[in-house]
């Protein structure tokens, strides 16, 4: 094989630089959530973080003027390709992984100085109570992507609210999706370009 | 369009993150940059090459402030232990990395000024106070050898000090999501501030001193760069609140900082910042005469009110910034 291609035969890693990166992301359906937080359940369990703390919550985001309407959003890493916590990590302990290009911690190199918290304007992110570490969501990475498994949350979820995939597939499921729905992204104006998608529920009623 | 769907919820649940020590940490930095800074110019422009009391004043605080930051730098780690991890990963898109590397220069450049201006005292101490002559010999080696370098080593300190002071706004002047800091001004804030801070300390440290070595220059100087300084932090801090004033909605919602109806943080600014760090000096040396003005009670009242004010100033903006951020 070697012999065949003069010596310049792509390994398998090697390959995965010159394709197209994947660009992961998650589109959360405000249309189809009901805010019964299995999905924080379930994060909770796969990735063993702290009772009291989140990487992802479901806030009630109900007009009290209009309790019919119940609205419901996910409050998560927004996974930004310009990331301001990777800026400004000292350690580049918060980094982006090598072959999944998602917002993620290694935690050992961590001093837990903070700069990350303060520096993401979603406030998204928090220093684990118990590993005194940083933590965001990075989409189960370590603890399922590179299983080859869905996250926790896009598993536990009954509703179809929560899609994950690679928008730089166009067969992925999330790209289907995209070219046909409208969708959102928080505070773009920011210039972190975020990669989480929003399906806003704009209707107000009958 | 109005944002059809957003969150408001965090996960620092409205707590401030970074504290007091951060805060304790900008003044002790800014004081060290701003004494060195002072000290060396003034050195740097004048014939009389001797350790003044200034310099030697302000190599003591010079030295003895930013290493003594550092404690509060690691202590507000919550994994203190492995602060080691941030000298050996750089990462150059990080402030905080930048300033470490800064740091890591400017201790030992302020250690060097320390040695070369408290020449005569050190070597005194080792030969008279605490007879170690081993102590004593290898010091005065290091002291000429450093000696031979001494303007080249005073010039990098100078730029080194302007480096420590102006990188402690950016640190926090690039945190998009508080408005009040997020602003152009805060690095050159904390620089003037740093240059107040740095002036009252020495004055402070040194008025001894002159007390016994009267020299009418040097302690003149530091009573007549004071308020050319002032009247700068004032500058830049009116700047400030104008560009909040008149700047978009995120903005004008941080100015909630400066409001004592809806902010315990607008007291520090207008009782900690205005009131004893301007107010005090100002009056106890414009209001009461001549006899009061030239008193002792008004050096040290002044200085002391400028060092609160400073550090009220820090605290004021970590905790007001962070308290009313864009959510």
């Amino acid at each position: 094989m070697a012999l065949a291609t003069g010596g310049y035969a792509l390994s398998s890693e090697e390959k995965r630089r010159v394709e197209p990166k994947q660009h992961l992301s998650m589109i959360y359906d405000q249309t189809k959530c009901v805010g019964c937080a299995e999905c924080e359940s379930a994060c909770h369990s796969v990735n063993l973080v702290p009772a009291a703390q989140n990487r992802m919550i479901i806030q009630d985001r109900t007009d009290p003027d209009n309790v019919k309407a119940r609205r419901f959003v996910r409050v998560s890493c927004q996974q930004c390709e310009e990331a301001p916590c990777v800026a400004v990590c000292p350690t580049a302990a918060c980094h982006k992984d090598s072959l999944l290009d998602v917002v993620t911690m290694n935690g050992d190199d961590c001093i837990g100085c903070a700069y990350c918290i303060v520096a993401c304007p979603y406030d998204v992110r928090f220093i684990n109570e118990e590993t005194n570490m940083a933590e965001n969501c990075d989409f189960c990475l370590e603890t399922r992507l590179k299983k080859g498994l869905q996250p926790g949350c896009v598993e536990a979820c009954k509703y179809d609210a929560l899609v994950f995939g690679d928008m730089n597939d166009p067969k992925s499921t999330i790209s289907r999706i995209l070219s046909i729905k409208d969708t959102v992204r928080q505070r773009p104006e920011l210039g972190t370009k975020p990669s989480l998608r929003y399906v806003p529920a704009v209707k107000q009623g009958v | 369009m109005e944002m059809m769907i957003d969150f408001t919820e965090g996960f620092s649940h409205g707590h401030v993150i970074w504290g007091w020590m951060i805060g304790v940490y900008l003044v002790l930095a800014g004081m060290s940059g701003g004494a060195l800074i002072v000290a060396l110019v003034r050195r740097h422009y004048s014939k009389n090459k001797e350790n003044t009391g200034l310099l030697k004043g302000a190599a003591i605080i010079g030295f003895s402030t930013i290493a003594f930051g550092m404690v509060f730098l690691v202590a507000d780690l919550h994994r203190p232990l492995y602060f080691w991890k941030i000298l050996i990963n750089y990462n150059f898109t990080s402030v905080m990395s930048i300033g470490v590397a800064a740091i890591s220069l400017y201790i030992p450049l302020t250690l060097m000024v320390f040695l070369m201006a408290l020449e005569e005292e050190i070597k005194d101490f080792f030969q008279t106070k605490i007879k170690i002559s081993f102590v004593h010999t290898m010091l005065t080696i290091v002291i000429n050898i450093l000696k031979r370098f001494r303007p080249y080593i005073e010039f990098i300190t100078i730029f080194f000090a302007i480096v420590i002071c102006a990188y402690t706004g950016f640190l926090i002047s690039v945190l998009i999501r508080f408005p009040l800091l997020n602003t152009a001004v805060l690095p050159i804030l904390f620089l003037v501030s740093g240059l107040a801070a740095g002036v009252a300390a020495t004055r402070l440290l040194t008025a001894g001193y002159y007390r016994v070595n009267p020299s009418t220059f040097d302690e003149g100087l530091l009573h007549r760069i004071e308020w050319p300084v002032m009247f700068l932090e004032i500058l830049l801090i009116a700047m400030l609140i104008v560009s909040l004033v008149l700047g978009n909605d995120y903005q004008k919602e941080a100015m909630a900082a400066f409001d004592v109806t809806r902010s315990q943080w607008a007291y520090l600014f207008w009782g900690g910042v205005v009131g004893v760090g301007f107010g005090v000096p100002l009056s106890l040396n414009f209001l009461f005469g001549h006899k009061v003005a030239h008193s002792s009670f008004t050096m040290y009242a002044s200085g002391i009110s400028t060092l609160l004010g400073v550090l009220s100033l820090r605290l004021f903006l970590l905790y007001g910034g962070q308290t009313f951020g864009i959510h």
